[in-house]
């Protein structure tokens, strides 16, 4: 994938500098690019293993879990299915507090093993709601700290690296209330449509799913419980 | 007052991280290092991708395609309210993390860290995510799944969405 990235952007700056006349600035611009990558890593190292080792601490002395227990009334009714039946419910409280901590590589294996066992209990080759919500809210999580960034913006010469982090708290809070919402507006409709298509073939019980408004009913009774 | 908070959230999170390791007899300490060091070693595990990517943008900036890509979209962006700087990092961010950091490294240089631009950057990477790249590993864990539903339209849905967003809050906290 990245091969052919590279593949077609020297092919790109090849014609565009032939065309333009800017070749002899071209063998230049590839040694400072490789140069300047270094630099740029180089300048993110210091901070990058300072907030791994302060996640590390956090987690061995059990604040991660903490988190992830207040966490659940919430992951409950994003993830209805999973924590109504406790199919891979540990899984996903980590994955998700992991993603919310910005560790997004820590999520990974939990969210792997997550998606593992609901494939495992479905066997279907259609998604289920649950696995479709996990990925999503992978792809657009709520970030605390971005702490990558903010060390590019110092190595960069910002005057104020931080001032970032409130706008992308208002950014990611709004982007990933939207994939919830998506999600749960996609799975109804289909839903609706599944049961409407049933009707007419024979029921499959690959899937069992209560329609909407009884998991709604279900889920307030388990929370005023 | 955002300023204020920005500027206090590292210092308080230190603070808690220094009251655990005073706290915990050593054994924090420990957790620390351990972290520190594979945190040390994911970004050294960058630098080969990084190199690879920073060369190729770099000499598409040299060779002045940038610049001509730019001028053709800029009119289209300014229209929807987004620098026309960005569209590097927009084709890059839902694929790679480390291309989405090279480019967004390489805006950094050019547009001026503190530039409206940089800014508007910040938050999109910020407040989005690889999207290809991750549903094509979350749903590598379920071998039965062939048809993913709703997953690809959401999220790029979302990050189109989060682009247009992040250029409006962008401009609300600096303009």
């Amino acid at each position: 994938m990245l091969g052919k990235c590279f593949f077609v952007i020297v092919v790109l700056s090849l014609v565009f500098a032939l065309a333009t006349g800017n070749i002899s600035s071209l063998a230049g611009a590839a040694i400072d690019g490789a140069a300047r990558a270094v630099e740029i890593v180089i300048s993110l190292v210091g901070m990058m293993s300072l907030w791994c080792g302060i996640m590390n601490v956090l987690k061995e002395s059990g604040i991660i879990e903490k988190l992830s227990r207040c966490l659940s009334p919430l992951l409950r009714f994003i993830f209805p299915n999973a924590f109504k039946s406790g199919l891979a419910k540990e899984e996903i409280t980590f994955a998700v507090s992991a993603n919310l901590l910005g560790i997004g590589n820590a999520a990974t294996p939990f969210a792997l093993s997550a998606m593992k066992k609901m494939d495992d209990a479905s066997k279907s080759p259609f998604a289920t709601d649950d696995m479709v919500m996990l990925t999503v809210l992978a792809c657009s999580p709520f970030n605390i700290l971005p702490t990558t960034l903010i060390a590019l913006r110092r190595a960069a010469g910002s005057a104020s690296p931080y001032r970032i982090i409130v706008p992308v708290w208002i950014c990611s809070g709004v982007c990933a209330a939207m994939s919830v919402i998506f999600c749960r507006a996609f799975a109804a409709a289909s839903r609706r449509g599944k049961t409407r298509r049933q009707s007419v073939a024979a029921p499959k019980a690959d899937m069992p799913r209560a329609p909407l408004r009884a998991e709604g009913s279900a889920l307030a009774r388990e929370t005023r419980r | 007052m955002t300023d204020f908070i920005s500027s206090l959230i590292i210092p308080l999170i230190l603070l808690c991280a220094a009251f655990l390791l005073a706290k915990g007899r050593g054994g924090y300490f420990d957790a620390f290092t351990k972290g520190a060091f594979d945190g040390l070693k994911t970004t050294v595990n960058l630098i080969p991708t990084m190199v690879l990517l920073m060369t190729a943008l770099s000499m598409l900036t040299a060779s002045g395609a940038t610049e001509l890509i730019s001028k053709y979209i800029s009119p289209v962006c300014e229209k929807i309210g987004v620098p026309a700087e960005i569209v590097p990092l927009i084709l890059t961010r839902p694929v790679s993390g480390s291309a989405a950091n090279a480019s967004f490294a390489a805006l950094l240089d050019s547009c001026g860290a503190d530039s409206f631009a940089a800014f508007a950057a910040s938050v999109i990477m910020g407040s989005s995510d690889t999207v290809i790249y991750i549903i094509s590993v979350y749903f590598s864990g379920a071998p039965h799944v062939k048809r993913t539903r709703h997953a690809v339209p959401v999220s790029v849905a979302v990050m189109l969405f989060c682009i247009f967003f992040s250029c409006y809050v962008a401009r609300k906290f600096i303009g």
